[in-house]
């Protein structure tokens, strides 16, 4: 899984049939930033919104157990992250929300 | 598998119940792998309660959900109805502390071979939030 911010959600009127009307985020991982950064297109399988930090979980596997067989997805919204603590160091660390 | 080093804890509320309050590190690997990972980090289940600092050994994709099950479906309880071992909407794993490692420094200092643990690793950053020191 990686974590990521949602940064926006996806429509499209006219899309493949195996994406089945699936409600799409655009997630932009943790660590990428400025132009060119990867965004990632996943299936919400948990009512994220914008502004949520959310763990994405990757595979067929994974879309098979959430949003179904059927949906032509492979990245999928499987956690709504609380907090995070991240060690960079002696020096420097981030922290998104607080702990338990 | 891959090597990577613990650098932080995730607390998510809202999860896909089959995740069942597992913990969840986030791990940063050492060098780059392909296919390339989207991100410098990733989210690993954690079975053999590593901290933060630990060199660790993840695994990937369905073995890691073979792995996964074990702590996944304890935490579930084994009672029936209990999940299959390859239910679990996770795609990494923690399966090792790492105690040392030998590293071929000629060898993986050739051009396109895997990158040596000793090169200073990338940073994680996350635009603005990243404050030295503590909170943003």
């Amino acid at each position: 899984m990686v974590i990521g911010e949602v940064v926006g959600r996806l429509w499209a009127s006219r899309q493949a049939a195996s994406l089945g009307g699936q409600k799409l985020l655009l997630v932009r991982p943790l660590g990428a930033s400025g132009r060119g950064a990867r965004l990632i297109v996943a299936a919400d399988a948990l009512d994220a919104g914008p502004g949520d930090r959310v763990l994405v979980a990757r595979g067929s596997r994974v879309r098979d157990l959430t949003v179904g067989e059927t949906v032509a997805a492979k990245d999928v919204v499987v956690g709504i992250v609380d907090g995070a603590s991240i060690e960079l160091g002696a020096s420097a660390s981030i922290e998104i929300g607080g702990a338990p | 598998m891959i090597l990577g080093r613990v650098v932080g804890r995730v607390w998510a509320a809202r999860q896909d119940a089959r995740l069942g309050g597992a913990k969840l590190l986030i791990v940063r690997p050492h060098g780059v792998y392909e296919p390339a990972l989207p991100t410098g980090h990733l989210v690993a289940v954690d079975d053999v309660d590593a901290g933060v600092g630990d060199d660790v050994i993840v695994a990937l994709g369905r073995p890691a959900r073979l792995a996964a099950a074990k702590s996944l479906g304890k935490s579930l309880g084994s009672s029936s109805g209990a999940p299959a071992s390859d239910d679990f909407p996770v795609d990494a794993a923690i399966l090792g502390v790492v105690d040392r490692v030998e590293l071929d420094a000629a060898a993986s200092a050739r051009p396109g071979a895997a990158p040596g643990i000793a090169r200073p690793l990338p940073a994680i950053t996350d635009g603005a939030r990243l404050a030295p020191g503590g909170r943003a």
